[in-house]
């Protein structure tokens, strides 16, 4: 029995050692390829290499897609934040004491390791755990990691890998002092001051104008209350395809809306088209998910193909206050009498218009006004 | 001679007193009409703030503060009195005990029920009151009040029934508001005071007290840098601030909130602010040089920047509360969304589309802006406050559903400005003269000319010209008519929003059949029914915290979560639950002692609010907890698509969620037919097995199923091989592998 047992002992080492002799300088040469340039570009050719099963050092790799004809504006938002964390990580850890290597691995290099993955999104993130030595896991697949809350930071990627390699040292992530930004920042406050003090004088008339604080108010109210920050926080398309070629202008449904609707909403009094720019840039239909007492569905357009005309809340808001101030002030009767026709006939029209609207959206609704049904 | 014969009653003293007495018939109409317009159906809910008013009923109000709740958030407990605002259960305490002193016989239920309509009435004459105080016109308090009285965004949380805390809250809002506009214009100490009461009840009554306490402080501030400074704002504001505090600290759940939280702070900043510049007002008034003035001016913006960064410097260093995460999600748009799953899930918390707006305010969305652009053509103290309040508070309007609340009094105070003065405007029975015959008169007399720089200097553009007013009768009549046609279809379209989306509660499904007959589907009150009569008293029930307050209220039994609980680990722990796998499962509920899983189904009748579609919710908050666990990716197949079918992910299809759910499902339907008719697919044939949890009860349309949780199994098998066992299949004959032979050392 002692003698099993020795026996054991005194081989154990040895099989350890036969194991790891060639792992421990495949990790050290693709080690020295990282402190040189990280991370290490992989193609079809490395990859297996660098993955291959018999290995005492983990791999993260990222797949990923950065040729503009694929369109991946999540590969190109995400590759910085990568290039840093891998850059801090390796940097912070020239012994390769972690034994962690970075990779990535372009769909343009890597046609084939894609397809044997079977991946159809890109980016993905691969993080492969050591199958021998003192951190080995038994599960030898790799742990996947997928975009699905948008770009991540260099930071909460960090986390996740510190989550699977515990025990081993964890370089922090270093970002670096933005020089330009702060100097940017500094000009353009120190811009700021030097305008504010030269133009002092002349701005006070304009910022005691009560005209002026009237517009901005107007304009908060009416972009606050045709639903523009709905469109920031959802961040939804201007317009919408209907499937047939054209562009529908209204999204279909109770709780959706188009980046452009709003603007037709809010729009046309002449103040407000100064102020378009203001609105958010596209991205795409972002599934829509809400919870208690709500359905979840995917943005589902409806097709509405008529190119509406754009009108309404400003408008209705300018014609009343119109005839509400400007119309009793008129002198002359006869132009009085007209201005009070076309008002009367902008607020029909538009609050007609309006109600269609809603009618689109709500299809049960009942009540109309002429011109639009 | 009509005319005549009614001068009499609209002249004078005697007119005064007709005016009055119609006035007051019309706010009672007003009042009445907006009580009726809320009785479209009635069931309370939710239940647990009745279930704490019957508590505090027949316990004392001492008993209700140290109140212990063991039947909520099993197995911790909730300590009642600490963590609710109790202003609404003890406003209807005191009406219940008032009615019984004048021997009115009257069950607390009936109060609970009718204090939201009530308190609506209420409302509708705060309106008046503080509308009054904003324009000299009769005819915008009367406007305002009705408005109010049945605008449908305040309707959707005051129906007969709803006995929440907004229910009463909106009252106080609009009434403290009044106060305060009331005391800033006669700076007087007792109107202050009055304001810092209404302030305390309000805190008492709803955490949207907040709102107040920023609001208040801002209108100071704005007045300030407007430079209105003035005794009376000094007064007043110090008034309210001193006595308010103190008042809102008496509310155990807020404690010292108020001199530790950063929501908080901007109403001490301004209170430090304005004892400066008091101070240096009264100096200023000793000392008559322009120079130091200016001086003094600079020293004030430099205290008040030393203070501003002592303040981010404690709030750094964590001797003030951090800043709460609703707060954040209010300003940072994106935060909710990455750090707090719990805050985004909730429907009320997603933002506004213009539907809602329009669906909740109808023509007063437009008319809105006009009015706050006529509080600028005079600018005084109060309307400041309407144009602060209107800004703040469409922007949080936008940004949360559930504040469209807070936007609404003020939407209808500027639209009620806005049509008085179109209604004054061409109402009025006198006409000008044709300029052609009085312009030579007009020319020479110069009077124009001399306003109209005077308006120049400070005015509106729309105002320069002098008013004239309108000339002919046919203008007159098409814009009143129009204006009427208008307000007409603003009534229909209350009544039919208020008939068709707010008088249904969540608990009874409405639906038509096609013969346009109304058909009520009542599985809720079903399922809850049976709950209490099927099951010992102290059984626990899991279920997704939406439900809590209704087991609680209508079934009478104990619930892991509910609507009110914050502990955000105990809800993950029961989104784990329902999105892990049985084996997973089971030890969790068995450690939580529940007897009993409730699921909501609408696949049969489709129902689209039912738990599958939140499924996801409960997973991310899971995921937030355990992100090993439980991973949301595991339920989106590869191509990111979240599917129930065929093509549902493993993780999916062996969720405790996905089983109980489809659990016997397809018995329903003839082979190959089997379809879920709220995601609108087909279902496989074979459903998913339960080995851990049985089948106890299914409401008639399936929306209800509960399952009850298995006991160990007698003979110390898995529940799994015991179920196994039970279908009948046979054991798999293992062979059991002894593994090498271990050597025994010594």
């Amino acid at each position: 029995m002692h003698f099993l047992k020795g026996l054991i002992l005194s081989l154990l080492p040895a099989a350890a050692l036969a194991a790891k002799q060639p792992a421990v300088d495949k990790f050290n040469q693709f080690h020295t390829k990282a402190l040189a340039s990280t991370p290490l570009k992989l193609d079809d050719s490395v990859y297996p290499k660098l993955t291959a099963a018999p290995r005492d050092y983990s791999v993260i790799v990222l797949l990923t897609a950065m040729e503009p004809r694929f369109g991946c504006a999540l590969c190109r938002e995400f590759q910085p934040e990568w290039d840093l964390l891998s850059s801090s990580w390796t940097k912070g850890d020239k012994k390769g004491d972690s034994r962690l290597v970075f990779g990535t691995l372009d769909f343009v290099d890597g046609k084939n390791t894609f397809q044997s993955l079977g991946l159809q999104t890109a980016p993905v993130l691969l993080l492969f755990q050591p199958t021998v030595g003192p951190h080995a896991v038994a599960d030898n697949g790799p742990i996947r990691y997928d975009f699905t809350s948008g770009p991540q930071s260099a930071e909460q990627v960090h986390s996740w890998i510190t989550r699977y390699l515990p025990d081993r040292p964890h370089p922090q992530v270093n970002r670096p002092i933005n020089w330009v930004r702060g100097i940017a920042i500094t000009t353009t406050i120190l811009g700021t001051i030097t305008f504010l003090s030269v133009a002092w004088p002349y701005m006070v008339p304009v910022i005691q104008n009560r005209n002026v604080w009237a517009a901005i108010s107007l304009i908060a109210i009416l972009l606050f209350t045709t639903g523009h920050m709905f469109n920031h926080i959802r961040k939804v398309p201007y317009v919408t395809g209907d499937g047939k070629g054209g562009v529908s202008y209204f999204a279909g449904g109770f709780s959706n809306q188009n980046g452009l609707e709003t603007q037709i909403l809010a729009a046309i009094s002449p103040t407000l088209i100064l102020f378009f720019p203001i609105m958010d840039p596209i991205n795409q239909i972002v599934p829509q998910c809400r919870s208690s007492g709500a359905e979840f569905k995917i943005n589902r357009i409806t097709t509405y193909d008529t190119f509406a005309d754009l009108f309404s809340d400003g408008l209705l808001s300018f014609a009343t206050i119109s005839l509400a101030l400007k119309v009793p002030r008129i002198t002359d009767s006869k132009t009085q009498q007209v201005a009070v026709i076309v008002w009367s006939g902008v607020i029909f029209v538009m609050y007609s218009f309006l109600l269609s609207v809603f009618r689109m959206k709500n299809g049960g609704y009942p009540f109309w006004l002429p011109p639009f049904f | 001679m009509a005319e005549t014969v009614a001068e009499p009653f609209f002249k004078g003293n005697t007119g005064r007193n007709t005016r009055g007495i119609l006035r007051l018939s019309i706010l009672i109409l007003i009042a009445a009409a907006a009580i009726a317009s809320r009785l479209f159906s009635v069931i309370l809910d939710p239940w647990f703030n009745f279930r704490a008013t019957k508590y505090l009923v027949s316990n004392g109000f001492y008993d209700f503060w140290d109140w212990f709740d063991d039947r909520t958030w099993h197995p911790l407990g909730r300590v009642t009195g600490g963590t609710l605002y109790p202003g609404l259960m003890v406003t209807s305490g005191a009406i219940y005990h008032a009615l019984r002193a004048l021997t009115i016989p009257v069950d607390i239920r009936n109060i609970c029920v009718l204090l939201a309509p009530g308190f609506s009435g209420l409302t509708a004459f705060a309106t008046y009151l503080f509308t009054n105080e904003m324009s000299t016109s009769p005819s915008a308090g009367l406007l305002a009040a009705a408005f109010m009285g049945i605008a449908p965004g305040y309707i959707s949380r005051s129906v007969a029934g709803s006995y929440d805390n907004e229910a009463i809250a909106i009252f106080l809002l609009v009434f403290t508001f009044y106060l305060w506009i009331k005391a800033v214009k006669l700076g007087s100490a007792m109107w202050g005071a009055l304001c810092a009461l209404f302030y305390g009840y309000m805190v008492s009554a709803w955490g949207g007290y907040v709102f107040i306490t920023n609001l208040i402080p801002l209108h100071v501030f704005v007045l300030v840098c407007m430079g209105r400074f003035s005794p009376r704002l000094y007064v007043s504001y110090c008034t309210w601030y001193a006595l308010g505090t103190l008042a809102s600290m008496q509310i155990p759940f807020v404690g010292f909130l108020p001199i530790r939280s950063s929501e908080h702070m901007s109403a001490l900043g301004v209170f430090g602010l304005l004892q400066l510049v008091g101070f240096v007002e009264f100096v200023r008034a000793g000392v008559p040089s322009k120079q130091f003035g200016t001086l003094l001016r600079g020293f004030v913006l430099l205290v008040f920047g030393i203070s501003f960064g002592g303040l981010v410097l404690l709030t750094v260093s964590g001797v003030i509360a951090p800043w709460t995460g609703r707060f954040y999600s209010l300003w940072d748009t994106g935060y909710a969304k990455i750090h707090i799953p719990i805050i985004a899930s909730v429907s009320e918390h997603q933002p506004t589309a213009w539907p809602a707006y329009f669906f909740d305010l109808n023509l007063l969305i437009w008319l809105f802006p006009a009015g706050v652009y006529l509080c600028f053509q005079k600018l005084a103290d109060e309307q400041v406050f309407v144009v602060v309040y209107s800004i703040l508070a469409s922007y949080f309007s936008g940004v949360m559903v559930r504040l469209m609340l807070t936007l609404t009094p003020i939407v209808c105070v500027a639209a009620a400005l806005a049509v008085s003065s179109l209604l004054d405007t061409y109402l009025s029975l006198e006409s000008p003269e044709d300029p052609a015959d009085s312009a030579t008169e007009a020319g020479s007399n110069g009077t124009p000319a001399p306003s109209k720089k005077a308006a120049k200097l400070d005015g509106l553009r729309s105002m320069r010209q002098p008013l004239v007013g309108i000339y002919s009768t046919f203008s007159k009549m098409s814009v009143v008519s129009a204006l009427t046609a208008y307000l007409l279809i603003f009534v229909l379209h209350c009544t039919w929003v208020t008939s068709n989306a707010y008088s249904s509660p969540s608990v009874v499904l409405a639906s038509r059949l096609p013969d346009g007959s109304q058909h009520i589907i009542d599985d809720y009150r079903e399922a809850y029914q049976w709950l209490r009569q099927n099951t010992a008293e102290d059984a626990k029930i899991m279920s997704w915290w939406d439900y809590g307050y209704q087991i609680g209220g209508m079934a009478d039994r104990p619930t892991l979560v509910d609507n009110n609980t914050w502990n955000n680990t105990h809800i993950a722990t029961v989104g784990k639950a329902m999105s892990s796998r049985e084996e997973v499962s089971y030890p969790i509920m068995r450690q939580h002692e529940v007897d009993y899983v409730l699921v909501v189904f609408g696949g049969l009748l489709g129902y689209s609010g039912d738990d599958i579609n939140k499924f996801l919710w409960m997973v991310r908050i899971a995921e937030g907890i355990w992100p090993d666990e439980v991973k949301e990716r595991d339920f989106f197949t590869d191509r990111g698509e979240y599917r129930v079918d065929e093509g549902a992910t493993e993780t999916m299809k062996n969720s405790l969620m996905y089983k109980m759910s489809y659990y016997n499902y397809c018995t329903l339907f003839p082979p190959g037919q089997c379809q879920d008719r709220v995601r609108g697919v087909k279902l496989p044939d074979v459903g998913p097995t339960l080995n851990t949890v049985e089948e106890a009860f299914t409401s008639e349309n399936w929306i209800i199923r509960i399952f009850k949780v298995k006991d160990l199994d007698n003979a110390g098998r898995d529940l799994a091989s015991a179920a196994s066992f039970d279908r009948g299949n046979k054991k798999k004959k293992t062979i059991k592998k002894r593994g090498p032979k271990v050597l025994r050392v010594e």
